[in-house]
């Protein structure tokens, strides 16, 4: 009841206030564009993936998209530490975990809005689905589980320093791993250190997973990797987020 | 330390890329991203003057500064001497950086200083935007949302891809972006050597537009001083 009334509240401001929303659509828009625009001579490269740049790009755009609506999420709650209204909520009786929870859905549903934007403008700009309806399952399923990572990353910062200027950290992390992966291009294009980054760094098979169906049919060993890897996002960042909450409410 | 990152990340990922036909003669993506590298950093920090008079004038000070009898020019002149010296300071530093890891600049040591002046040059242009923004809405938020605009501009140019390698309208935006005909000249510099024509187009293009943003600028504060 806490989680579902915490995720209703993030859901009714941002109807109340649209704009709220326009960081969080525009940037993955601008990025889609400009990415697909710049960089669509790759196609030609071989071994590049696929002879349509926005296959490679719109599954890019939209979890770079989700990063920022999880990081959203927790700059609600550390405008909510900095106002006062935190205080209120921890004086609810019972487990602290439905603040998590509630604020991690809140992330997650607020995540559709980028992607959506980035597909249909993909689409208008000739996406396509070898791998049928399937494909935005998929990426619908990694950028709410990106954004609900981002989102716990953020809130165990935002419970830590209790301030909105926290929120750098976790916008320059979130950058930094999207870039350190294979959002442009696949692993075998890349040398030296970002080979290695790229290799060890989880978003690249989150990455893998949600663009399988931009490139061909969807598998298993290319969606288990991606849910693994998802999971254990989530779950590293959610007991990060528990502990300093914990640390907080004390 | 992004526009390095980028660079970096850039270099390693499109040593594919700079073997295909039409992309400039490079021996690596990090002499033809050079220029991208600076522009970027420079930009990044050229709207704090328009930020700073836009909260300046929320909370008044403004006021108390043009009840000071000097010339009102300095007001905004002021403000961009600082981004300027903060630009060359970084652009030196970059520079310096990139020669570090294996860059080359054919046209010398003299290209460095052109490559300087032109992302001075056009800081004080889009800083000269900023400040005609804050005189006219008064609020820092609307200044910085022309951050957006800012790194689009870049994208949306031959800063990481060369032009002729795009198509359809995006190329023809870029070939119409003034940010391309300040990079391009500038990295031929860098690529090719010493250019008077190309040192010319280099400084002459951010000089135009600095000249008009900050006379707009100006107009503006007159325009606000005289009305209220």
């Amino acid at each position: 009841m806490v989680a579902s009334a915490i995720c209703g509240r993030g859901m009714r401001r941002i109807m109340a206030r649209p704009t709220l929303i326009m960081p969080v659509l525009l940037m993955p828009l601008i990025f889609v564009v400009s990415f697909t625009g710049a960089f669509g001579s790759l196609t030609r490269v071989e071994g590049y993936g696929t002879d349509n740049v926005f296959n490679w790009m719109a599954v890019y755009a939209a979890m770079q998209g989700a990063v920022f609506a999880g990081v959203g999420g927790a700059s609600t709650t550390a405008e909510d530490i900095e106002n006062g209204f935190f205080d209120r909520l921890l004086l609810t009786p019972g487990s602290r975990v439905p603040i998590l929870v509630g604020t991690m859905a809140y992330s997650a549903l607020r995540s559709t809005i980028p992607t959506t934007g980035v597909l249909l403008v993909s689409a208008l700009g000739g996406l396509r689905l070898p791998g049928g309806p399937l494909a935005l399952v998929t990426v619908y399923v990694a950028t709410a589980g990106m954004a609900s990572a981002f989102c716990l990353l953020g809130l165990a910062v935002v419970y830590r320093f209790r301030t909105m200027r926290s929120m750098i950290l976790i916008q320059v992390c979130g950058f930094s791993l999207m870039f350190l992966s294979t959002g442009q291009v696949p692993i075998h294009f890349m040398n030296g250190w970002l080979h290695t980054v790229a290799r060890v760094n989880p978003v690249t098979n989150v990455l893998r997973f949600a663009r399988q169906g931009f490139l061909g049919d969807l598998t298993w060993s290319t969606t288990w990797p991606g849910l693994v890897a998802l999971g254990v996002m989530v779950a590293v960042a959610g007991s990060l987020a528990a502990h300093q909450l914990r640390r907080l409410a004390a | 330390m992004f526009p390095l990152l980028l660079a970096a990340v850039y270099t390693h990922q499109f040593t594919r890329a700079i073997l295909l036909p039409g992309f400039p003669a490079v021996d690596s993506f990090l002499d033809f991203v050079l220029p991208a590298s600076l522009v970027q950093s420079v930009s990044f920090g050229a709207t704090e003057a328009g930020t700073e008079l836009a909260r300046d004038i929320e909370n008044g000070f403004f006021d108390r500064l043009r009840a000071s009898p000097c010339t009102r020019l300095p007001l905004l002149l002021g403000r961009l001497g600082g981004a300027v010296v903060v630009a060359a300071v970084k652009g030196v530093l970059i520079i310096a950086i990139f020669l570090l890891f294996g860059a080359e600049i054919a046209g010398g040591p003299a290209a460095a200083v052109v490559l300087v002046a032109a992302a001075v040059l056009l800081v004080i242009a889009i800083g000269g935007l900023g400040q005609m923004l804050a005189i006219f809405t008064g609020s820092q938020e609307a200044v910085n949302a022309t951050f957006p605009l800012v790194f689009t501009s870049i994208f949306m140019s031959s800063a990481f891809f060369p032009t002729n390698l795009m198509s359809g309208w995006f190329r023809e935006v870029a070939e119409a972006n003034p940010v391309t005909w300040i990079i391009d000249p500038v990295r031929r510099l860098i690529l090719e050597g010493w250019s008077w024509a190309d040192v010319g187009q280099a400084l002459v293009v951010p000089l135009v537009i600095s000249v008009a943003t900050v006379t707009m600028a100006v107009v503006a504060l007159n325009r606000k001083l005289g009305s209220s």
